[in-house]
């Protein structure tokens, strides 16, 4: 029941740490944009431990550090990376919507439809098109 | 009142009585072949829960299909949502094992097509109750039904995004 609750809070972890070598590469508005993904993500893994810590399950920490799947290097490879990250932890949120129920569904649905907005948000900024998915978070 | 009118009254009463509850609970309860009468029709079958999203799915489709049409400097920015409202309503269609309508309803009404901000006013409005109604049959939507209702759901939002 709790494990695809885990998944979601080891896929924030995963984001905050991304969010670094990103914000790093982002100048202006784009800097700001991603300072406040970083507070949000930050937020969410709040929540989820405070809500597994709750339930007494299993409460992933961070790991010391994490593999980009690609350098980043620019703010090109930056937006690309941000994108990605707002997917990835999207699909990890939608996966946990079957094994939740009432409250905790609203709150997992609020997980998965921030990704979604910010990954839009994200494409927007780095004019890919079309700026949206029909199914987000669905596996391609 | 019963006495005076004797007995072949207060039975007749009590048929039409007992047949006003048999009616009920043809109704209410789904029984087919309880009726009173042999040639009344069966109760229709409930619709599937996710019916009016399929419903609200086309609605939001034709909206932005008619918006691109009337202004055309949107029409680069609709047309993805509109596909997407169609893809949605595809695949609830196939999940419900419902057949969408061919033909479409009357398009709606867009407005001033000179009033560009009022055709996407309208447009938000439209989204964002669409994307409420989502967000509810989520939430009430049995497990494996639920990540597809939350991915509509989420797309309706990331539409207000684009909207913005």
């Amino acid at each position: 029941m709790s494990s695809e609750l885990a998944a979601a809070l080891a896929a924030e972890h995963a984001a905050i740490y991304a969010y670094g070598p990103i914000g790093v590469r982002l100048k202006g508005k784009a800097a700001e944009q991603a300072r406040e993904a970083e507070a949000a993500h930050r937020g969410r893994r709040d929540s989820l431990i405070l809500l597994l810590s709750q339930k007494g399950g299993e409460v992933p920490s961070a790991a010391a550090g994490y593999e980009l799947p690609f350098p980043v290097t620019d703010e090109a490879s930056a937006l690309r990376l941000a994108i990605e990250i707002e997917e990835r932890t999207a699909a990890v949120w939608r996966a946990a919507l079957p094994a939740t129920e009432g409250a905790e569904r609203t709150s997992v649905l609020d997980g998965l439809t921030d990704a979604a907005v910010r990954a839009t948000r994200w494409r927007r900024r780095a004019g890919i098109t079309p700026v949206i998915v029909p199914f987000p978070g669905r596996p391609a | 009142m019963n006495q005076q009118n004797g007995a072949p009254g207060r039975s007749r009463r009590e048929v039409v009585r007992a047949a006003a509850l048999l009616a009920l609970v043809g109704t209410a309860g789904g029984l087919p072949g309880c009726g009173l009468f042999e040639d009344e029709p069966d109760p229709p079958p409930a619709p599937d829960p996710l019916a009016p999203l399929i419903t609200g799915a086309l609605d939001l489709a034709a909206r932005y299909e008619a918006a691109a049409a009337a202004v055309p400097e949107l029409a680069e920015r609709l047309r993805p949502i509109a596909e997407a409202h169609r893809a949605h309503a595809a695949e609830l269609a196939r999940v419900t094992g419902t057949t969408l309508p061919t033909a479409t309803a009357a398009p709606p009404v867009v407005g001033d097509a000179q009033d560009r901000s009022g055709v996407l006013r309208g447009l938000r409005e439209a989204e964002r109750a669409g994307r409420n109604t989502a967000r509810q049959a989520c939430v009430e939507a049995p497990p494996e039904r639920s990540a597809l209702v939350g991915s509509i759901a989420a797309a309706r939002a990331t539409h207000l995004e684009v909207l913005s």
